[in-house]
């Protein structure tokens, strides 16, 4: 098949297993999720012949994979429309490999932590995780968990999302992206949503799509000034000398910047809502109210990336404007290093990822920022990576917590908290080693992880290109990464059990360990394809396939940074300082009251949450009821109609009582009927009802008038 | 030849006859009979007329004799009025039939 | 055969009216026989207007299909009817509206027989305006919608329904004062109603009228069809009649209110200001920015505040029509560009997408309130486990109405953003904070209607639950609504390659 054509087939098998589920097999479980792992799998696999075939090309960066039909007839001749299109390019085909792998296997770990097998729930309903169902065996009943009601429904909406994510990363130019984007973020908000019966899950997910439409419509506004300013949204037509230079030069009139800074700032505010940036971070911790697969979903492979994504994407015109950068450096490396902090002080081991994947985002966009295009996108690759394990990983954990939880029957104790936990290195032996290797890769482990490369390369950048502040900035945030990690991983697995329900967790079935397996192995190596050339020891070995393939996206190929041993030490010592330091505070600590870093104002997010509810949502919600409604609508604008009334009543009875009723009724109507009527009385008495005497009259007169006439106009 | 003035003082003659029947008779029948004299007079002045001015127009003797026609319907109708009101109040009585005044 | 051919246009505005007369003599009884007969009949205007749209050339310019019968020639009127571009989008959305909400009628058990007429009457009243080609002939259509529309507001409505029908009918009529006198005005200086005559004359006229300079005559005019129009889209602050008589009205009432009657104030713009008027459109473009921006941030967020479904609901048209005006007013400031063009294409196709998911979206606060006699959101709760089917159709229609890319929303607020940005930057970005609102009241009816804890009033503990699914009769209303908004999210060019060659050929 041509390859084209088949890039065009690939994000379709999940959608239309969204349909399939939702319209035909939604009351079958086993057939729903067929459907659904089935066409994550169709749609793996196509991504991946396309992966090897986009390898096999050579200057892909110059020749990518293009299709494009016609879409929107817009324009002044019949022939000139708006098109849509397929385009795979090196930093695509990157992508495209990281985002099949993590949704076929988060599809494939959804099975598993759906509960897929096992018995109906006792009280299960609807809109509310499964509570466990009794079972009888042996002769004596005990508690396991219940499979999901709503199972069907998250294999759809699963599929939706992927379909999302695979049209944004396929796409030839920003409406498709964008189509993707909000399509993710529709379903990002029905599955954190999922279990729409609790309050706070309802909660997150409005949330969750109100913060990044903040975004989203920013980004709208830049897409259409794009559109304009150039007349296309194909990324190549744009990322051509000319346009970019035009764009580059033509001022915007807003803050004296360019064209290309204000489309890029606009641009970028929506990936600032959707990759969770400082200042519109706050949905992301809420969005744990998931169900775990959809937040690896969410947090890890697809969604957040997509802000990513998108810059990476818009580089060459986001990096037209030196304004525009330095607010995205600014941006990147504050919000990697305030959210760090923020997640020393969580006990839910899902919001401990959470606030590290703020952080790990924030990386990102600050190596964006200063221009170092490949070390984001291959932080972008490896984090997908050892994120959707951490995340799978703390699903597991969570599960074999809840194994226990249904075991003792106390379901006061939260299966999420950390301190909960402890020890389970024993009981979920699969998990922990797995977990400990996404941990690890997450912290920068020195040189076997995939993180410690990636996160190399963007010190080094920072360095290399005299970043200070970032430099900084980002090997703190380093450092704490690792501490809060190895914190994590304390708690949870080293130590003995905590809790009876510690001590009764289980390993979790081998569809949900499977998965954990093959992202561990990602984890590893992924990050072995960037090894600098000048590496001590390794540099060489394996070139630096990375940087070639994917700086070759770029007009210009990106000069790899020169070598310098101080970001290497740096990292060194952050990610082992910050381990080793995690793992002597915590080893001893048993409660959260011997842990001292839960300072109220860590522990409550900087008071975001309180902050945004007092400045942006009451006054909004007042505004809109009070202001809009009750005093413009109902009290101004329908007062004023309102007014009409009474005054055409005034008006109108004015008319009648002192126009209509003296003068047209009593004069002239009643007065010319008395008038007659007075008349017609007088003369009545002539009317004597004899014959004669009335010819006698009509002589008389008759005589009268014709002697008059005769005397008048005769005489 | 007699003058035309003969025959229009008879005809005024005539005339008055009728007139004064009409005004004093009480009796309905003999008003009928006075008013008949009226058009008859009429008639007599139509033909005469007639016959001393241009004798090849034919409107006087036309006229005369669409008198003659409506005279004897007016006579036709205005006795059955005077046979219905003389079943219903049992008099012809002009004076007494004076049901119509205010 | 040949008849048909010859008088499509005339048979698709009448056969509703005609068949309105023929239920006026059907006998008394049965209910069923005048649903289905009322529905038949409107379904044959939805046959021909498709038989009209395949035989459509868009290549072609000026109107098709015309038909000239006299009708008052000593004024110099005549019953001119014809479709363009735009009018047939307009006429199609009608036709395929009206089966669908005569078949939401069929839960009406009181008075069915009037009911029916007054729908069928309705019809040939909108379908009227679109098709008009003279002026007086509009006008008489124009107010030929009214009066079918107040009864059934007046006598189908709901609680408040006396307050709402007549501040329906003086509000309109009261805009339609200064149309009236405007198109007589044109009607007497050229004695003749035509359009395309009037068109092509007025709009160069210079002349002194009465001693009065044209242009000041025609900045007055301008202003009484604009008030006439904006009334009925409606424009802020006129606005405040729709939330009341969307909620007032009977379901379909305000299916067919916000689906089609809110098109014809669009319309007017569209057919009448902006041809008749260029110079003083471009004049007084900002103004209509500012109440175009204007009634998409405050319907917004008028939206957000209600408390009753249906009033919500009622408001988002305010901030969807808005979008609509925003590209009008583009597009007379920058009349002739390429972003005027891009700015009415996507107001044209907002009027159609909104026609959809509106009469979508009133249809499904009709099939709660007929299951719970409640529209106050916070009486519901938790209902989705209940009526899941209704539940993801609700869901489905309200991603189409906030603009969700993949829906037919999208395709059209898209368009008008990218066209009036150009033009109107300022407005334009100030709309955004009314598109960000959207989201908010759109999630806040979900919210509190399908999502959170179970309201137990609706499932008493143990007992039966009270609510009924959606029954089928209610989803077949659903269905077309439902393709055609995916259908055009995802390929709209079938509808848009007609407007888009209409908008270059006009605008």
């Amino acid at each position: 098949m041509a390859t084209e054509l088949l890039i065009w087939l690939i994000p379709l098998p999940p959608v239309l297993a969204f349909f399939l589920i939702v319209l035909l097999t939604n009351r079958n479980k086993a057939l729903s999720h067929t459907v659904g792992v089935g066409a994550a799998f169709l749609s793996w696999l196509g991504s991946m012949v396309v992966f090897v075939r986009a390898l096999g090309v050579e200057h892909l960066g110059e020749h990518p994979f293009v299709s494009s039909v016609t879409w929107l007839p817009l324009g002044e001749t019949t022939d000139t429309y708006f098109d849509i299109g397929i385009l795979v390019d090196p930093t695509g085909a990157a992508v495209l490999f990281f985002v099949a792998w993590t949704i076929f296997m988060i599809f494939l770990y959804s099975v598993g932590y759906q509960n897929f097998g096992q018995p109906k729930g006792d009280h299960d309903q609807a809109g509310l995780p499964p509570h466990g169902a009794t079972v009888e065996e042996h002769g004596h009943r005990h508690r396991v968990p219940s499979v999901e009601p709503m199972y069907s429904r998250f294999f759809a909406f699963l599929g939706l999302f992927a379909f999302g994510m695979y049209v944004l990363v396929l796409s030839d130019n920003l409406l498709t992206l964008f189509v993707g984007w909000e399509i993710m973020g529709l379903c990002s908000y029905l599955l954190i949503g999922f279990w729409y019966a609790k309050p706070s899950a309802r909660e997150a997910g409005v949330k969750a799509f109100m913060t990044t439409r903040v975004g989203d419509v920013f980004m709208l506004l830049g897409v259409a000034y794009l559109y304009s300013a150039t007349g296309t949204l194909s990324f190549r037509e744009i990322f051509t000398e000319g346009v970019l230079h035009t764009l580059a030069t033509v001022p915007s009139g807003v803050l004296g910047l360019s064209a290309a800074g204000l489309i890029g700032l606009l641009l970028f505010i929506g990936a600032v809502g959707k990759s969770a940036q400082f200042p519109l971070h706050v949905w992301l911790p809420d969005a744990m109210e998931g169900p775990t697969p959809v937040s690896a979903m969410i947090h890890a492979a697809t969604m957040v990336s997509a802000g990513v994504y998108l810059v990476i994407r818009m580089f060459p015109l986001i990096s037209l404007d030196p304004t525009t950068m330095a607010i995205v450096a600014f941006i990147g490396a504050f919000t990697a290093l305030f959210s760090a902090t923020i997640a020393v002080a969580q006990n839910d081991i899902k919001r401990v990822l959470a606030y590290s994947t703020i952080s790990q985002l924030g990386f990102m966009i600050a190596a964006l920022g200063i221009g170092a295009y490949v070390a984001a996108a291959f932080h972008l690759i490896t984090h997908a990576f050892f994120k959707a394990l951490l995340f799978l990983g703390s699903g597991s954990v969570i599960h074999g917590m809840e194994h226990g939880v249904l075991h003792t029957g106390d379901h006061k104790v939260d299966p999420q908290d950390m301190f909960n936990m402890g020890g389970l290195r024993k009981k979920m032996p699969i998990t922990f080693w797995t977990f400990l290797i996404g941990g690890f890769a997450l912290s920068g482990f020195p040189v076997l992880t995939a993180g410690f490369w990636s996160k190399d390369e963007i010190l080094a950048d920072a360095f290399g290109h005299g970043h200070w502040a970032v430099f900084i900035t980002l090997a703190v945030a380093a450092f704490l990464t690792a501490f809060y990690t190895m914190r994590q991983i304390t708690l949870t697995f080293l130590g003995e059990p905590r809790t009876k329900e510690a001590e009764h967790a289980q390993e979790t079935p081998w569809t949900m360990t499977v998965p954990l397996v093959v992202l561990a192995f990602f984890a590893v190596t992924a990050g072995w394809v960037g090894i600098p050339e000048h590496f001590p020891a390794l540099g060489g070995l394996i070139p630096n396939w990375f940087h070639e393939f994917v700086g070759g996206t770029l007009a210009e190929h990106p000069e790899a940074v020169e070598f310098s041993i101080w970001p290497l030490l740096t990292s060194l010592f952050v990610a082992l300082g910050g381990l080793g330091l995690g793992w002597l505070v915590y080893r001893n600590v048993k409660t959260p009251a011997e842990d001292r870093l839960q300072i109220p104002v860590l522990k409550n997010k900087y008071y975001f949450d309180e902050i945004y509810d007092y400045l942006f949502v009451k006054p909004a919600y007042w505004f809109a009821e009070t202001v809009i409604y009750k005093f413009m609508d109902q009290g101004v604008i329908d007062g004023f109609l309102h007014s009409f009334g009474p005054v055409t009543d005034r008006f109108g009875s004015a008319i009648r009582n002192y126009f209509d009723l003296p003068v047209i009724n009593r004069f002239f109507g009643d007065g010319s009927a008395n008038v007659t009527y007075w008349f017609g009385g007088k003369l009545r008495v002539v009317q004597t009802g004899r014959i004669q005497q009335y010819l006698m009259f009509a002589l008389v007169v008759f005589i009268a008038v014709g002697a008059a006439l005769y005397f008048f106009l005769l005489a | 030849m007699v003058p035309l003035s003969w025959y229009l003082i008879f005809a005024a003659a005539l005339f008055s006859i009728g007139l004064f029947g009409v005004l004093s008779r009480r009796n309905a029948v003999a008003i009928l009979l006075g008013v008949e004299l009226m058009l008859n007079s009429v008639n007599i002045n139509l033909a005469a007329f007639w016959r001393y001015g241009d004798v090849s127009q034919m409107a006087g003797q036309v006229f005369a004799i669409i008198v003659f026609a409506v005279a004897a319907a007016e006579v036709a109708v205005g006795l059955a009025l005077v046979i219905s009101v003389y079943r219903r109040r049992n008099t012809v009585v002009a004076d007494e039939i004076n049901m119509m005044k205010w | 055969m040949n008849f048909i051919d010859t008088h499509l246009l005339s048979l698709i505005l009448f056969v509703p009216a005609l068949a309105a007369v023929i239920i006026l003599f059907l006998p008394n009884g049965e209910n069923r026989v005048f649903r289905w007969f009322a529905f038949g009949a409107s379904f044959i205007p939805f046959v021909l207007s498709l038989l009209v749209w395949f035989r459509f050339d868009a290549n072609q310019s000026g109107f098709q299909f015309e038909e000239i019968y006299v009708w008052y020639e000593a004024i110099g009127s005549s019953l001119h009817l014809g479709v363009d571009g735009l009018s047939l989008t307009m006429v199609l959305l009608t036709t395929i509206l009206t089966p669908l909400s005569i078949l939401a009628s069929f839960s009406i058990t009181d008075r069915v027989k009037a009911y029916m007429i007054l729908f069928l009457l309705l019809e040939t009243g909108m379908l009227g305006v679109f098709m008009a080609l003279d002026l007086l002939i509009f006008f008489v259509f124009w107010e030929v919608g009214l009066v079918p529309m107040y009864f059934l507001i007046n006598q189908w409505g709901s609680a408040n329904r006396n307050y709402a029908s007549l501040k329906f009918l003086i509000y309109t009529m009261g805009g339609s004062l200064g149309l009236l006198l405007g198109i007589q005005l044109l009607g007497v200086l050229f004695n003749t109603y035509d359009l395309q005559i009037i068109t092509a004359q007025w709009s160069t006229y210079t002349e002194d009228i009465a001693g009065i300079p044209a242009s000041t005559f025609k900045t007055v005019a301008f202003w009484a069809f604009v008030i006439a129009f904006a009334i009925k889209v409606p424009v802020w602050p006129f606005h405040t009649w729709l939330p009341d008589a969307h909620t007032e009205a009977p379901t379909a009432g305000s299916m067919i209110l916000a689906g089609v009657l809110l098109k014809l104030g669009a319309y007017g713009f569209l057919r009448l200001i902006l041809p008749l008027y260029p110079e003083q459109a471009r004049v007084f473009a900002g103004a209509l920015a500012v109440l175009a921006t204007a009634a998409i941030v405050f319907g917004a967020f008028a939206s957000y505040a209600q408390t009753d479904f249906k009033r919500l609901v009622a408001y988002s048209s305010v901030n969807h029509m808005g979008f609509v005006v925003l590209g009008i007013a583009a597009a007379g400031l920058a009349s002739g560009t390429p972003d005027a063009h891009i700015a009415l294409n996507g107001a044209i196709l907002q009027m159609f997408n909104h026609g959809l998911s509106a009469a979508g979206m009133f249809f499904l606060v009709g099939v709660i309130y007929e299951r719970t006699h409640t529209r106050n959101l916070n009486e519901f709760g938790g209902l989705f486990p209940l009526v899941p089917v209704y539940g993801g159709i609700l869901i489905f229609t309200s991603m189409a109405s906030l603009g969700l890319p993949g829906l037919n929303g999208f395709v059209s607020e898209f368009l008008v953003v990218r066209g009036a940005w150009p033009i109107l930057p300022v407005y334009t970005a100030i709309a955004m904070l009314g598109l960000l609102f959207t989201g908010a009241y759109i999630l806040k009816g979900i919210k509190m209607v399908l999502h959170g804890p179970l309201n137990e009033h609706w499932a008493p503990a143990g007992g039966e639950h009270k609510l009924t699914e959606i029954n089928t009769r209610e989803i077949l209303v659903m269905v077309p609504l439902m393709a055609l908004i995916l259908w055009i999210g995802i390929w709209p060019a079938w509808i848009l390659d007609v407007i888009n060659k209409a908008v270059v050929r006009l605008f």
